[in-house]
């Protein structure tokens, strides 16, 4: 496992977990309620400021999904309708019955489909910047296309402050092997579950009637990935949903406004 | 030696607008009248070299000005009837943009019955900024890949009854082609290398192995490609396994060499116009490879000239010659520079030859195929039986 080295996750512990033959990189920090955090298109290292909050309220579990940062991929786990039951069975494994679950991005669609098999899994669920629905109706796109833009565009539109390190060509190409590891692994683990159909499960709006949990959806208002639309669209998906926009926040709703968001969450969580 | 036509068939009217050639560059750019006309002209150009004793090499690609050939089998088809002679290479078929694996299959029988078996057959992977357009999974390619390649082998080859194929990713309930291809067991295949480490499966497999436009790093793939088959057949490969492709620009005297060369240089200059963000798709290159090559830098992939330097893209063409990309000159001149070459990286029996590049016009095309099939090729055909010292390196 080469997670040593992610100073950010520094107040928390990283270790390796097995499940059903495919080793994690597991992180746990802080004491509290369970919750389990499943990260977006950013990995682990890219929500460490949320779980450091996170984790004032909650012992937060979060793995790195199969592909992604240290965690081993597999062929076979290729779709994100495979990522929800793997981790049903994961929670199975640790005995979490009922943890708050919290998703962003590519973690929200992730949440999502493991509530639409289990629906009352959850104490409560956060979607945050949620990915997962249709994200184009033929030649009308509601997603910005990541495989189609330049890493420094990409880089730039994904939240409204300071782009994540490695953004840019001429400072990828200078970190520290393992940090350019892990975020070439990021970029190959969304390729393989969203280059397509993209960031989409075609039959997910089917089955988010199904989700029992209390459920808050989280948007940022400068959103420079999702569009008006698509915010709609996952309204529609789960109407009994609690929605909230937050200003000065883009699709990194975790990185612009990590104090913010971690308050609502646990306030929602009843915590 | 044996030599082989090859033309891009650009629609080179488009290298003038500013930008992309590739993947971004709007349709609307074309007129299809003029494509017509120019594609006519390359059969054409094709079917000189046939009459002048030279093979014939196709390729294909998508969304691009710099090839208008979208498919290697509708061109060979053509080919196949309009030639008598020549051997007719797909290089290649690109099953990083093929769904349907049996297809590709259907179209190599067919275009080898056409053609009396005189087809030859490359599966390649595919230009990475092409899955733009195929929409096909960049993760997992290569197995994909292999997978493809064994049916497509086992359906050519089949002389028993039909069979069903339940694979990880194709899924056919029966496989049967008519027509089944006239060369059994199969249409000669071949691959291609940019390193001793790809080389070294084909040499392995067997197959005919084409680096392109690689200068001194042929050296290295040869010599892996050569240790491999050695090691699996126990004997030395015969140079006909292996090949190499550069720009050839021959001419009754030195000054219209160059000028033609001239010409066709822009194929290097827009070849490398694409937006960055489409070079690399995410997923399609192994992680590993993805590392070396940030660390490595964007020169470390560029052919070298002499002095150890990346050889610029808007280079001269004394520049491209040093690097062994372009062979310039009369015949005698071009006859030297490739059996230099030919000696420099332990020897191969097939050029690969862009006669026809960029905005080299049909006359000079045609008088460059000519000068090439009349007064060179007869020469380097005996390369073969001469020996070549190989020095057997270490090589990564």
């Amino acid at each position: 496992m080469q997670s040593q080295g992610l100073e950010e996750l520094s107040f928390g512990t990283v270790s390796a977990l097995d499940v059903l033959g495919t080793e994690l990189e597991f992180f746990v920090a802080g004491d509290g309620a369970p919750l389990l955090f499943l990260h977006g298109l950013d990995g682990l290292e890219g929500a460490a400021p949320l779980q450091r909050e996170l984790a004032k309220h909650f012992t937060v579990y979060a793995p790195s999904h199969p592909g992604f940062g240290a965690s081993a991929g597999s062929p076979r786990l290729n779709r994100v309708d495979d990522l929800g039951y793997f981790y049903l069975d994961m929670l199975d494994q640790l005995g979490l019955d009922r943890p708050v679950i919290v998703g962003t991005s590519f973690g929200g669609w992730v949440a999502a489909e493991m509530l639409t098999k289990e629906p009352g899994r959850a104490a409560q669920l956060v979607l945050v910047s949620p990915l997962g629905l249709p994200t184009a109706d033929r030649r009308e796109q509601y997603v910005a296309d990541i495989f189609m833009l330049s890493r420094q565009e990409l880089g730039k539109r994904m939240q409204v402050g300071e782009p994540a390190l490695g953004s840019d060509m001429k400072t990828l190409a200078t970190l520290p092997e393992d940090r350019l590891r892990r975020l070439m692994r990021n970029d190959e683990a969304a390729s393989h579950f969203g280059w397509s159909p993209y960031m989409s499960n075609h039959k997910l709006g089917d089955r988010t009637h199904r989700i029992a949990s209390p459920t808050l959806v989280v948007w940022g208002e400068g959103d420079g990935i999702v569009s008006a639309k698509y915010r709609d669209d996952w309204r529609t998906a789960l109407p009994r949903a609690e929605v909230e926009t937050f200003a000065d926040a883009g699709h990194r709703v975790h990185a612009d406004q990590p104090a913010r968001l971690a308050a609502r969450i646990a306030a929602f969580a009843g915590r | 030696m044996k030599i082989w036509q090859f033309s891009e068939q650009a629609y080179h009217p488009a290298f003038q607008k500013p930008g992309a050639m590739r993947v971004t560059l709007p349709q609307r750019e074309c007129d299809p009248v003029v494509a017509g006309q120019l594609l006519n002209r390359y059969l054409d150009e094709y079917m000189i070299a046939d009459d002048v004793g030279l093979n014939i090499m196709v390729n294909e690609h998508h969304a691009a000005a710099t090839c208008m050939s979208t498919s290697c089998m509708t061109t060979l088809a053509v080919l196949a009837r309009q030639t008598s002679k020549a051997r007719l290479l797909a290089l290649g078929i690109p099953l990083a943009n093929r769904s349907n694996p049996l297809r590709v299959a259907e179209e190599i029988a067919m275009v080898d019955c056409l053609s009396g078996g005189r087809l030859e057959v490359g599966l390649v992977k595919g230009a990475a900024y092409e899955l733009f357009m195929s929409n096909r999974q960049p993760t997992g390619f290569m197995d994909r890949f292999w997978e493809a390649h064994d049916l497509i082998l086992a359906a050519l080859s089949n002389t028993g009854d039909n069979f069903s194929w339940e694979g990880e990713h194709f899924h056919y309930r029966t496989a049967s082609l008519w027509p089944r291809p006239i060369q059994q067991p199969h249409p000669p295949i071949w691959m291609t290398a940019s390193s001793a480490t790809s080389a070294r499966e084909y040499g392995k497999r067997g197959y005919t192995c084409a680096t392109f436009l690689s200068g001194a790093v042929a050296r290295s793939v040869f010599s892996g490609y050569r240790a491999a088959y050695f090691a699996e057949h126990g004997v030395q490969p015969g140079q006909d396994k292996l090949a190499y492709l550069a720009l050839v620009s021959c001419a009754g005297d030195r000054a219209t060499a160059f000028a033609r060369a001239e010409k066709m240089k822009s194929y290097f200059t827009t070849a490398a116009r694409l937006d960055p963000q489409f070079r690399n798709p995410l997923g399609f290159n192994p992680v590993d490879a993805n590392i070396r090559m940030l660390q490595a830098g964007a020169n470390a992939m560029r052919p070298r000239l002499r002095n150890g330097e990346a050889l610029p893209v808007d280079g001269t063409i004394e520049q491209y010659m040093e690097a062994g990309l372009f062979f310039v000159g009369t015949p005698d001149e071009v006859y030297e520079q490739l059996v230099t070459f030919h000696d420099e990286t332990g020897g191969f029996g097939n050029l690969l030859m862009m006669a026809q590049a960029g905005e080299l016009e049909h006359q000079e095309t045609a008088d460059n195929l000519t000068l090439m099939g009349r007064e060179v090729a007869p020469r380097l055909a005996e390369l073969a039986t001469r020996t070549v010292e190989v020095r057997y390196e270490a090589v990564g």
